[in-house]
């Protein structure tokens, strides 16, 4: 066999060392981190959402009859690596709405179940300074009960299956630079309502069907990433592709024309002395939109991570 | 195969399934069929008028004979207009062939949606009120609540019905057969009827729904010009009606229009919203009986939804039968029924099923929506089309149906004034509603009441249905308890008004002559 040229040589040596820093612990569609084979992570996030302000079409405005819109979210996620290019992960979140003025009931229950499949696409190691990931990932998403999408704001979501693709490239530096850059595109099935008609778009549609527009989201992230400790700022988009605007003191409809723009951290920290275990916070804002809360968002969870692998990795 | 090919191939056929699934055309106007008339009624010019004199109020003259050069040379343009038909007008002459009387009730419906918005409060808590004088300003002009929709609904349907009647009269006396059997040259695109073409009906109630229509949704006019031009040009191009035919179908129905116009600007819905005097006074008069005063929950709060409706003119009521219908008063809110009451009210949106949940959606008909009067409009719509009405007999039930709703809301918002009752959730702050609370009194029930005397009606008019029409009846009315905002007593109260009020129309019916 001849020799290995020293570029091939620099390039196995630079994977070697990309392998020895792939984190335990990945958790996100979003991200660009994949979770090493014949592991489990898994574990609950509580999600706390609140607005006052939201976006009546682009008129950003406060509702005396809703006041303050709070959503708590708890979700049980689960993350399997089949192998070190596939990734399964499904999240159950169980929800409870609530305004804290006016009349109306808020509403709780199970929400939608997803599901994804994580793919490592490619890998290319960036000199000695650490890699360049492609992940793609497909995902959808079932309503788990039988919820009613019809009382906008305050439904548990909008009852509408979906599936969708999504592009991520990262970029992971030795020292811990991390730099993440995504984009999706969901197509949503329609919406089935307990009613025979409704306006919306400035038309009587005399159907109990709502068609859903699809929904392209992009968005970009940059921090730390180091053995499991992480803080990086995030940046999403999401722009949904037809539908209508809330009217003028209108509740909104399943099929809103909704827009945001969001901005946030995301912290996770390898808790001490516990081994496997990672306590995760997430804060996001939203800083613009279009029929949707100004809100805020505040998640934190604990992850822990079952390594199922009976032989040492070579 | 691996796990990974495995997942790629399930989730690109999960993909395409999805794809060829989602994307379906949701069409927004209801699928009817052309339609034949099952019997011509030729005697409709003496059935009884309920605004006009007689058939002849409005005198239509003689036309033209059919060998007339003027009458002749409008076939010739019928027979060059059909050689050259584009797709849209084929469209055109398919969605008019359902009948108009069908189609101008779908398109009053889509208005009434589109102005049932409530104004959105000033920046000091107080509200806008929508004017006609310059109906364009935010807040637009109308508002189309559940009163207003009713009106509405009534309005543009006994003016039809009543124009219908007098275009059968002339019909019948004139005699003139449709320019497709006139001619053999001119194809007939519409199923062919044996009703007599002068004056056209189809023209009879563009021009009653152009006019009327433009006057209860001004700010629409542009999009009400168009429908009824369509359908003028359908009947034109169908081969159904010359256009002699139709001018002078046009001219009576806007002559109709006229005179209903005079009726609507007198009938007191212009003074229905009140004035802050009588808002005061009307929560007085409730303290002073001893009872707790009914107050908007809306944020900030708002003045109550046309107070003063319960005084608009009725179509088969007097002031004194509106009063007579009046129901007897609620249990005090002091009483222990009340109290009984409220606590099922409370168990009951607290515990509820996911059928019951669907029943509050199915007839919320809040915000946005064609409003409870519009959806029985909609309940009705399939068993006209299924019948094969005539025009004026379509007509008819759609008058009969809206003017038993139009009286059943004064007789309803009379009693609601009138008590000036609490809803649930103002006698116990801890009662939250699955659908937007109505800014009015509580008794009686409107849903109740316009459900009793729209299934009073419809069970009239198609007996071997009645059951069903009796049960939609139940469920709407009980949708009100099942989303928290009415007692049981407000439910079979309205029930029972709204059945008594119907009544007056049902026993029109019955001998209108029609029958």
């Amino acid at each position: 066999m001849p020799p290995a040229p020293p570029l091939l040589l620099r390039a196995l040596s630079a994977l070697s060392l990309l392998l020895a820093i792939v984190p335990a612990h990945a958790q996100t569609a979003e991200d660009g981190i994949m979770l090493s084979r014949q592991k489990f992570c898994t574990g609950v996030f509580f999600s706390y959402d609140t607005w006052d302000h939201y976006w009546e079409g682009t008129l950003n405005r406060v509702n005396g009859n809703i006041g303050t819109v709070t959503t708590r979210t708890l979700s049980w996620t689960g993350n399997y690596a089949v192998n070190d290019r596939l990734n399964l992960l499904v999240t159950t979140p169980y929800v409870y709405t609530n305004a804290s003025q006016g009349v109306l009931h808020g509403q709780a229950g199970f929400q939608d179940v997803s599901l994804a499949a994580k793919f490592k696409t490619l890998s290319v190691p960036v000199r000695q300074f650490g890699a360049l990931r492609l992940i793609t990932v497909l995902y959808g998403a079932l309503p788990m009960t039988n919820y009613t999408p019809d009382l906008q704001p305050l439904s548990l979501g909008t009852h509408s299956k979906r599936i969708g693709g999504r592009g991520t490239l990262n970029l992971l530096g030795k020292r811990g630079l991390y730099v993440n850059g995504t984009t999706a595109y969901t197509f949503r099935g329609n919406v089935t309502l307990d009613r025979s008609s409704y306006f919306t778009n400035d038309q009587l549609y005399l159907s109990n069907q709502v068609a859903m527009p699809n929904l392209f989201e992009f968005g970009a992230s940059a921090g730390y990433r180091h053995n499991d400790l992480t803080l990086i700022g995030n940046f999403t988009q999401q722009q949904t592709r037809g539908g209508g605007d809330i009217r003028r003191q209108d509740m909104p409809f399943v099929s809103n024309r909704v827009n945001f723009s969001k901005a946030g951290v995301t912290l996770t920290y390898p808790l001490p002395h516990i081994h496997d275990l990672q306590y995760w916070f997430i804060y996001s804002n939203t800083f613009d939109g279009r029929n949707v809360g100004q809100s805020n968002t505040y998640t934190t969870g604990l992850l822990y991570t079952f390594n199922f692998e009976k032989r040492a990795r070579p | 195969m691996t796990p990974v090919q495995f997942f790629r191939t399930t989730a690109l056929f999960l993909l395409a399934v999805f794809i060829t699934n989602c994307g379906k055309d949701i069409s927004p106007t209801e699928q009817l069929a052309p339609l034949t008339p099952a019997v011509a009624d030729a005697n409709a010019g003496t059935w009884k008028m309920i605004v006009l004199s007689g058939p002849t109020q409005i005198p239509v003259p003689t036309p033209a004979a059919v060998t007339d050069p003027t009458y002749v040379a409008e076939l010739t343009s019928i027979h060059s207009a059909q050689a050259t038909l584009t797709d849209d007008q084929k469209a055109n002459i398919t969605y008019w062939s359902a009948g108009g009387v069908l189609r101008w009730n779908e398109i009053l419906r889509e208005l009434v949606a589109r102005a049932d918005l409530p104004p959105a409060p000033n920046d000091d808590g107080t509200y806008p009120v929508p004017s006609a004088a310059n109906p364009f300003a935010y807040p637009t002009y109308p508002f189309s609540n559940p009163p207003y929709a009713a009106r509405a609904y009534s309005y543009v349907s006994v003016a039809q019905y009543d124009a219908l009647k007098a275009a059968w009269y002339y019909k019948f006396l004139y005699n003139r057969a449709s320019p497709s059997k006139v001619s053999s040259s001119i194809q007939s695109l519409m199923p062919t009827t044996g009703i007599p073409s002068y004056p056209s009906e189809d023209a009879v109630e563009a021009g009653v729904n152009l006019a009327l229509l433009k006057l209860l949704f001004p700010t629409n006019a542009d999009e009400i010009t168009q429908h009824a031009n369509d359908q003028q040009q359908a009947a034109l191009l169908s081969g159904r009606a010359a256009p002699s035919e139709i001018a002078a179908g046009i001219a009576l129905g806007q002559a109709v229009a006229a005179i209903f116009t005079t009726r609507a600007g007198s009938d007191g819905m212009k003074n229905a919203i009140g004035t802050p005097a009588i808002w005061q006074s009307l929560a007085d008069t409730a303290t002073a009986r001893g009872e707790i005063a009914w107050k908007s929950q809306d944020g900030p709060p708002r003045p109550p939804m046309l107070p003063v409706f319960g005084q608009v003119k009725a179509w088969m009521l007097t002031p004194a039968n509106i009063i007579a219908e009046r129901p007897a008063p609620p249990p005090s809110t002091g009483s222990s029924q009340m109290q009984t009451e409220v606590t099922e009210v409370r168990d009951t949106v607290n515990n509820l099923t996911r059928d019951q949940l669907a029943t509050v959606y199915k007839w919320a008909d809040g915000v946005s929506t064609v409003t409870p009067p519009g959806h029985w409009n909609a309940i009705a719509v399939p068993y006209i089309e299924a019948a094969s009405f005539s025009e004026v007999r379509a007509a008819r039930a759609f008058a009969l149906l809206n003017m038993a709703m139009h009286d059943a809301a004064i007789g309803c918002w009379d009693a609601k004034y009138f008590y000036f009752n609490p809803r649930p959730s103002q006698m116990s702050p801890d009662i939250k509603v699955m659908t937007g609370l109505p800014n009015f009194p509580a008794y009686v029930s409107g849903h109740s009441d316009f459900s009793a005397a729209g299934a009073d009606v419809l069970s009239y008019l198609f007996p071997s249905q009645a059951a069903y029409f009796s049960s939609q009846m139940q469920e709407a009315a009980m949708s009100r308890l099942y989303a928290g905002i009415h007692y049981r007593s407000d439910i079979m109260a309205g029930l029972s008004q709204g059945k008594r009020i119907g009544d007056y129309t049902v026993r029109f019916a019955a001998s209108d002559g029609a029958n």
